[in-house]
């Protein structure tokens, strides 16, 4: 496919790690902060490839895996009611609640339903006047608008059975919050490219500039991520900490203003939980009060819950780049993604659901070899 | 989760709601794109799309730039490091 198949080829990325290889003098800790990005290295080895000095980190950019496990028990009560109808982007059915997930509660009974889109949801809630139509909408900046033009649209068309559940994600308060923490390694960041394909990059140039942090936008074809480690090893080891844009075909400095401007219509900022991070300031939207008849939170009334993590599960220190899957001693044993006890494990995002499809479990080192040449 | 893939926009209409959408084909797969975020899109343009909404368009001068660059890079990298051609994995990590 166009504007994919020239990102995978092989010959360029081996020349990429060449120059990766020629620049690079001491040890560097980049992370990349999408999910995204996490698979595509994992799927190709981009990390095997690399020279030995730079250790890629896999970031907290996988909304499946910081949901809260308050609102997945959440979203288990309101798709408990017999009332509701409840729609999901599939990979959040299989996340474990604090007792059973949403694949059980379907098993059971309950109208929980797979879409591709938010916007498939108005269709159903048109179809379905007599129940309550609610969707799970979680995600980063990349998800808001779609997610806002639901409600947006439900609302300049009267289809008032329509409610979403709301756990959106922001980047920028989550990487500041890795580089404040004492545990933190990381020393530059291949950063998020869809994100920013909707709210631009300028709101990372104070993080760069506060935490003295090299920040890439970088797409996710293998190209992409080489070039965008490059573009963060050069700064590096030349002492600079800028933000910088490998995916230009993408992004822009001030991003998508359309999109940005309804999102901002119809969410604010907020606090948010993220599972095994804990809650950061203004790191979330939630809906405005305008738009409260379609918050399932409110709708609903769905109480504080009580809510379980398992202890073996050490996904938060994955999320924030501190360990590795490997370093688990559940990974791959009890942990596996049919039976997974974290999110990191459900979604195909997640770093642990990620080495266990590529075989990481397996391997006592790590395998020097690059997918690439199969790609296609 | 941020997945988004570019497809190419073939048709643009109005829903049955004033919603601008797109049949967008994506390598074989044609699918109808919602378009309000890219007003200026037009068809003929690739479009970035994730869950059934265009989040930009793909800038083709700037793809063929990177790319270029790129494949510039590669006869740099030739005359500079020739004996990289023969072992790609010298001076890896394990």
């Amino acid at each position: 496919m166009k504007f994919l198949d020239e990102y995978r080829d092989q010959q360029l990325a081996e020349k990429l790690v060449g120059e990766i290889s020629r620049t690079v003098t001491r040890p560097w800790v980049l992370m990349e902060v999408c999910g995204g990005q996490t698979h595509s290295i994992v799927k190709y080895g981009l990390d095997h490839l690399l020279p030995k000095e730079v250790e890629l980190v896999h970031g907290p950019g996988c909304p499946v895996c910081v949901t809260s496990l308050e609102m997945i028990d959440k979203a288990l009560a309101i798709a408990a009611r017999p009332e509701a109808i409840f729609c999901s982007f599939g990979d959040m059915l299989r996340v474990p609640g604090s007792e059973v997930d949403l694949l059980i509660l379907k098993s059971r009974g309950a109208d929980i339903r797979v879409v591709y889109s938010p916007m498939d949801c108005l269709k159903i809630a048109r179809a379905n006047p007599d129940k309550k139509v609610v969707f799970f909408a979680i995600g980063f900046e990349t998800t808001a608008p779609a997610n806002a033009m639901a409600v947006w649209q439900a609302r300049q068309q009267g289809i008032r059975n329509f409610s979403i559940l709301v756990s959106h994600v922001l980047v920028p308060p989550s990487i500041a919050s890795i580089l404040q923490s004492p545990l933190n390694r990381v020393q530059g960041f291949l950063g998020p490219g869809h994100v920013c394909a909707i709210m631009g990059y300028r709101e990372y140039e104070p993080i760069a500039a506060r935490f003295r942090v090299p920040i890439v936008i970088t797409g996710f074809e293998p190209l992409d991520l080489l070039e965008g480690t490059l573009m963060a090893v050069r700064q590096l080891e030349q002492g600079r900490a800028e933000v910088e844009n490998q995916y230009s075909r993408i992004v822009h400095r001030v991003g998508n203003r359309v999109a940005q401007e309804l999102v901002n219509k119809v969410f604010e900022v907020c606090d948010r939980k993220w599972r095994g991070v804990g809650s950061i300031p203004k790191s979330g939207y939630k809906l405005r009060w305008e738009f409260r008849e379609h918050d399932a939170e409110r709708l609903f009334d769905v109480k504080e819950i009580d809510t379980k993590e398992p202890e073996a599960c050490i996904s938060g220190l994955v999320l924030k780049g501190v360990k590795k899957p490997h370093d688990c001693p559940a990974f791959g044993k009890q942990c596996t993604p049919d039976h997974p006890l974290g999110a990191t494990m459900v979604s195909a995002e997640g770093a642990c659901a990620a080495y266990y499809a590529y075989g990481r479990h397996l391997q006592q080192q790590p395998k020097p070899e690059s997918a690439l040449a199969t790609a296609r | 989760m941020c997945l988004a893939i570019p497809g190419k926009v073939l048709e643009i209409q109005q829903d049955a709601h004033g919603v601008r959408m797109g049949k967008t084909n994506f390598g074989g797969v044609v699918k109808q794109v919602c378009l309000e975020y890219t007003p200026d899109v037009q068809c003929g343009d690739y479009v970035l799309v994730h869950v059934g909404f265009a989040l930009g368009k793909v800038d083709e001068a700037e793809a063929n730039r990177t790319y270029e660059a790129l494949k510039a890079m590669e006869q740099l990298g030739e005359l500079q490091t020739p004996e990289f051609e023969t072992d790609p994995m010298a001076g890896k990590g394990t």
